[in-house]
């Protein structure tokens, strides 16, 4: 029985062991491949966001997030931490992104609502600042300054010890981050919270 | 001269910035949630990236970011809640309709 399911394993992995022999047989070493694959996230990323703050359908808006989410996703598995990837599209694409799609529904806000218009020429001429801004200022700050003190791991971090940091040296800002939670929660139950007439009659 | 480290965290910029720019030309509350997760989004790669190519400690960099979903995720809820609040009392969620703080409007639909 086992044997059958391996044998199946292979035969699905058989086209990406062949890719993989691909590469490595035209591309001399994994930087090439780890370039090229960085590239692909790097497009997904942007077409990702242009989408997400150009789009005026805010649900198109939403699966640009979505997009953007995998890529850095795919970012993540390029830095050797799969367990971030993994917390990535759990909590964002599944968490964040369908409380997301209840606030736009709950608006009524997709097709024809106030986002369907296009911004107007000031708010687009602030929204150009503040896409350039950032990139001028510190995009050389980056270029210039990161060199000197970059040594590059490429070890897979080990969740195990991600696990060890949260329950010994973070365990301060682990408990920090439930209470976080928590209050968040009730916060926002609190203040959607809707009282009925009745009972705010019964009350007084 | 390129290394990791400058690539991982030009993408972090590229993010905050479309993010930034979102935040200023949206009109509606949703589509500003929708730019400051962009902008979360970058600051958790920046922070990764840092702690993965650096000789910082990468397991306190993961933690970081792992902290940063989870703010995400709150701040994502409670936004949820106040654009509820918002479009009970004003109809709209558009931010040039929603300039008052006063306690009760004048003549609200309330």
């Amino acid at each position: 029985m086992d044997q059958a399911i391996e044998k199946v394993l292979a035969i699905i992995w058989s086209p990406f062991n062949a890719l993989e022999a691909l590469i490595a047989e035209y591309l001399p070493g994994q930087e090439v491949a780890a370039l090229i694959a960085y590239g692909v996230y790097v497009l997904i990323i942007l077409a990702g966001g242009f989408m997400a703050i150009g789009s005026r359908n805010l649900v198109r808006a939403m699966l640009g997030l979505v997009l953007t989410f995998l890529g850095v996703a795919g970012l993540y598995m390029l830095l050797a931490s799969p367990f971030l990837a993994f917390m990535q599209v759990l909590i964002y694409v599944g968490a964040v992104c369908v409380l997301i799609f209840f606030a736009i529904m709950l608006t009524r806000n997709t097709n024809e609502g106030e986002e369907s218009k296009l911004p107007g020429i000031g708010s687009a001429i602030y929204g150009l600042f503040a896409f350039v801004l950032p990139l001028l200022v510190l995009g050389p700050l980056i270029v210039l300054n990161v060199p000197k003190l970059a040594t590059v791991q490429y070890e897979e971090t080990q969740t195990k010890l991600l696990g060890q940091g949260l329950m010994t040296d973070d365990v301060f800002s682990f408990e920090l981050i439930s209470i976080i939670l928590l209050v968040a929660m009730a916060g926002a139950v609190f203040l959607a919270w809707r009282r009925r007439p009745s009972d705010s009659e019964a009350s007084r | 001269m390129t290394t990791t480290l400058t690539l991982f965290l030009l993408v972090s910029l590229l993010l905050i910035s479309i993010g930034l720019a979102g935040l200023v030309t949206r009109r509606t509350l949703v589509g500003m949630l929708i730019s400051v997760e962009l902008m979360l989004n970058g600051a958790g790669l920046a922070i990764v990236a840092a702690a993965k190519c650096t000789p910082a400690s990468e397991v306190h960099g993961q933690l970081a970011a792992l902290f940063v979903m989870g703010l995400a995720a709150a701040e994502a809820t409670l936004v949820l809640a106040m654009i509820l609040v918002v479009q009970r009392r004003f109809g709209k969620v558009t931010l040039d309709e929603v300039s008052i703080i006063r306690s009760s409007p004048a003549k609200g639909p309330h």
